[in-house]
């Protein structure tokens, strides 16, 4: 079997599972401290440094000087089009977990977003959907398992992935069986393509955030805590945007409305 | 005569209640009128100043004003220490809030050249418990539009800033919970995170 990014994820994933290295509880004589242990809920975190240490060196070594010269090279509205071009290949991973959400209108959403991106707006380049009343939302396997219930356990620092836990480990993998395009098509041109872009992917996501992370390093006093916490909610707030998006599914042109005043939608759904 | 007092009486006693509850939501929304003109106010100040012109040192000093108006820095520094704050003695607690002022400034007016040419607008205006949480859309150049909510501590009377949430990351959280974790790496020892904070500072200029 060749490998391609989402079947390395997955054995990834796998692999991670037996890695070890425990933080040592505070004792019991300390309940604030315990309080604090409970709350960072990181048990993992002598292991999850390390990790981080080697996701730095790899990040100074290759990805931010790739992301600068990508910034560098590239005019920014460009950058935007490939942006949104890879966003709406995208769609059929965040279809199927809007679908599994049970977000009707998500999923309403998105399949206006492909049909209109795809067509009037050049193979994805141009997100005319926005602007036509579809705005985009975020939606994967890791926030559909938080929509069912499932916790989201401790935090998990993942080589080349970074900040994680192990619903969103698993949500990672998941999301890669998903999408179409690990299973359509063989030969080392499809291949190509697929690799192409996984790594484009990774170069816009790092260009995007190369402010702020520059930002965080520089003041915080413990990044790698800081990026904790930033990761934690900005999860938690993605979730909740889906969960109390409950737009009726009565359309808008529907003479009347059998449920008055239920369309609500929240402006607050991030845009990525 | 007797009976017509005993009437009004009566009846105005009934209708106090009722007004006052009949006030409240005007009140509410007198709170979040003030809070939202306070995020409008301090919002259109910050644009002139990251957008207008003058040297690095100038703007500084004028955001250092900005901030001091509209945010309850002590507030914010007693919340981002947590329970140390109640561990630490008097003296660590005035060294803490003096550095903490300076870092709040330095942090701010270090993204000023990246937030050259910010726009943004207003949203709606929500109560939360206490305080009110003006929601605004905030543009800059090359950048996607970031949902920001401000919010706003006793609206009513005095009302300040207490934290600003982007896209569901709460500053302060954020910063008690690097704070914590320092902490937690140094023995608990709050002489240690002043000593850092004053590293900080002192880097910064």
């Amino acid at each position: 079997m060749p490998a391609t990014p989402s079947r390395l994820l997955v054995i990834t994933a796998v692999l991670l599972g037996g890695l070890g290295g425990c933080a040592t509880p505070p004792p019991a004589s300390d309940p604030d401290a315990v309080a604090d242990y409970k709350e960072t809920n990181d048990p993992l975190e002598p292991t999850n440094r390390a990790i981080y240490a080697f996701n730095n060196a790899l990040d100074t070594a290759i990805l931010k000087p790739v992301a600068q010269g990508y910034r560098y090279v590239v005019p920014a509205s460009v950058r935007g089009g490939i942006h949104n071009s890879l966003a709406n290949l995208g769609s059929p991973v965040q279809f199927s977990n809007d679908v599994l959400e049970g977000k009707p209108r998500r999923a309403g959403d998105t399949t206006m977003r492909f049909l209109i991106n795809t067509t009037a707006g050049v193979l994805g380049f141009f997100d005319v959907a926005s602007d036509w009343g579809y705005p985009n939302h975020d939606s994967d396997f890791g926030m559909t398992m938080a929509l069912w219930g499932i916790p989201a356990g401790p935090y998990l620092f993942l080589p080349v992935f970074g900040p994680s836990d192990p619903r969103d480990g698993i949500g990672l993998g998941v999301n890669a069986v998903m999408d179409p395009f690990t299973w359509v098509g063989q030969g080392a041109a499809v291949r190509a393509l697929d690799w192409s872009r996984w790594v484009m992917n990774g170069i816009d996501q790092r260009e995007r955030h190369l402010d702020d992370i520059d930002n965080i390093k520089k003041t915080a006093l413990d990044p790698y805590a800081t990026f904790r916490s930033l990761y934690r909610q900005h999860r938690t707030s993605q979730i909740d945007d889906a969960r109390n998006d409950n737009r009726a599914t009565i359309p808008v042109w529907f003479p009347q409305s059998a449920t008055p005043g239920q369309v609500t939608y929240s402006p607050t759904a991030s845009r990525n | 005569m007797l009976q017509r007092r005993n009437f009004m009486v009566v009846t105005t006693a009934w209708l106090l209640p009722a007004s006052q509850w009949l006030i409240r939501p005007a009140d509410a929304q007198g709170a979040n009128d003030k809070a939202s003109a306070l995020i409008k106010s301090i919002g259109d100040q910050l644009v002139s100043v990251v957008n207008g012109p003058g040297g690095d040192r100038d703007k500084r000093a004028r955001l250092t004003e900005i901030i001091d108006s509209g945010v309850d820095v002590d507030g914010v520094a007693r919340f981002c220490l947590g329970r140390f704050w109640r561990t630490a003695s008097a003296d660590q607690q005035r060294r803490y809030m003096e550095l903490f002022h300076q870092v709040l400034v330095n942090n701010i007016t270090s993204k000023i050249g990246d937030y050259r040419g910010v726009r943004f607008q207003m949203g709606r205006t929500q109560r939360r418990e206490d305080d009110a949480v003006v929601s605004t859309v905030v543009e800059r150049p090359n950048n996607p539009p970031t949902n920001v909510d401000w919010i706003v501590s006793s609206p009513a009377s005095d009302p300040k800033i207490i934290d600003v949430v982007a896209e569901g990351t709460s500053l302060r959280l954020t910063q008690r919970q690097d704070y914590a974790s320092f902490l937690s790496h140094n023995n608990n020892n709050i002489d240690a995170l002043i000593n850092a904070m004053r590293q900080q500072v002192a880097e910064a200029g």
